[in-house]
């Protein structure tokens, strides 16, 4: 194929943000990776070619702030159309692997090198809905639904 | 310079009190200046510089310039911290104290404290004797952050759709 796949990666803020990096930005050699953040104005200018789009900046605790950002992520997926969506978390991914479950849409879920005892509560939300949910953590693998690839750290 | 951040999400008064009591005591003996990242935290500060926030491009080069990167226990900041090559104190946000929405960060002090260049501290008191003795921290091992086997797991299950 001459052009490349597409992929779009989508954390929140902080810690999720720079793990989604660390993990997705060695794919660009292979994938078109479209990057996905509430907040993009706090990411570094250094960005260079990457293509951020911001959304509103939602989580659990701002429940009506959820239904503008699941129209906004809705927006992107089908203007965007990706083959595959990955994300670190937390609530914004976690609305895109359900929009996307209606949609010809591969959904990876990396769940954050912070969780260490159990699966993230995002992680948990969409475990039964992604097509592939990773921890960084090895005895968080089950070896069938949730598996170990290693970590970033 | 110490630079200390708290993150975007939630202020960290206390740490920013520790640091502007520490600032001002003997066990400063390189006269450190501080400069801080408070976010939205409304202690008053008398002693080191405070900002709210920062782009990314000031605050990586805080980082880069320290002589110790004293954080809320985020792995953010871990990241950064070892990529930078700067040693890095993180100190935990207690649920009880309101600071966090649940003590997940404690837990993170276990496994973060394992880490190489990373120093962990639950007090004051732990806090204090980390930065008394600022000559012995140590960056980490490498500045290397990333999983060529994660990338290439991933990598391969976009393409083919096979595990």
């Amino acid at each position: 194929m001459s052009k490349k796949q597409k992929v779009l990666a989508i954390a929140s803020p902080g810690g999720h943000w720079i793990q989604l990096n660390k993990i997705c930005n060695p794919l660009e050699d292979r994938f078109a990776v479209v990057y996905v953040t509430p907040g993009a104005q706090y990411s570094s200018k250094n960005e260079g070619s990457r293509r951020v789009l911001n959304i509103t900046d939602a989580s659990a605790t701002s429940k009506s702030k959820l239904i503008p950002l699941a129209f906004q992520l809705l927006w992107i997926l089908i203007k965007e159309r990706p083959t595959a969506i990955i994300s670190t978390g937390a609530a914004p991914g976690a609305i895109a692997f359900l929009l996307a479950k209606f949609l010809p849409i591969k959904t990876i879920w990396v769940d954050s090198i912070a969780n260490t005892a159990e699966i993230s509560r995002s992680g948990r939300m969409v475990k039964n809905h992604a097509d592939l949910v990773v921890t960084q953590w090895k005895s968080l693998s089950d070896g069938k639904n949730i598996v170990y690839h290693g970590s970033i750290l | 310079m110490i630079f200390v951040a708290v993150g975007t999400q939630f202020s960290f008064n206390r740490l920013i009190q520790y640091m502007d009591e520490w600032v001002i005591t003997d066990g400063n003996t390189n006269k450190e200046k501080v400069i801080a990242q408070v976010s939205d935290g409304n202690y008053q500060a008398q002693n080191i510089e405070t900002h709210s926030f920062m782009d990314g491009e000031q605050y990586n080069s805080h980082i880069r310039e320290a002589s110790v990167f004293v954080s809320h226990a985020g792995m953010g900041n871990i990241i950064s911290a070892r990529e930078l090559q700067t040693p890095i104190i993180v100190i935990n946000r207690q649920h009880k104290l309101g600071e966090h929405r649940n003590d997940h960060q404690l837990d993170g002090l276990k496994w973060m404290g394992k880490l190489d260049g990373v120093y962990t501290a639950s007090t004051q008191e732990e806090l204090f004797e980390h930065l008394n003795n600022i000559k012995q921290l140590k960056t980490a091992n490498t500045n290397v952050v990333g999983s060529k086997q994660l990338t290439n797991f991933l990598a391969d299950f976009i393409s083919t759709g096979k595990r």
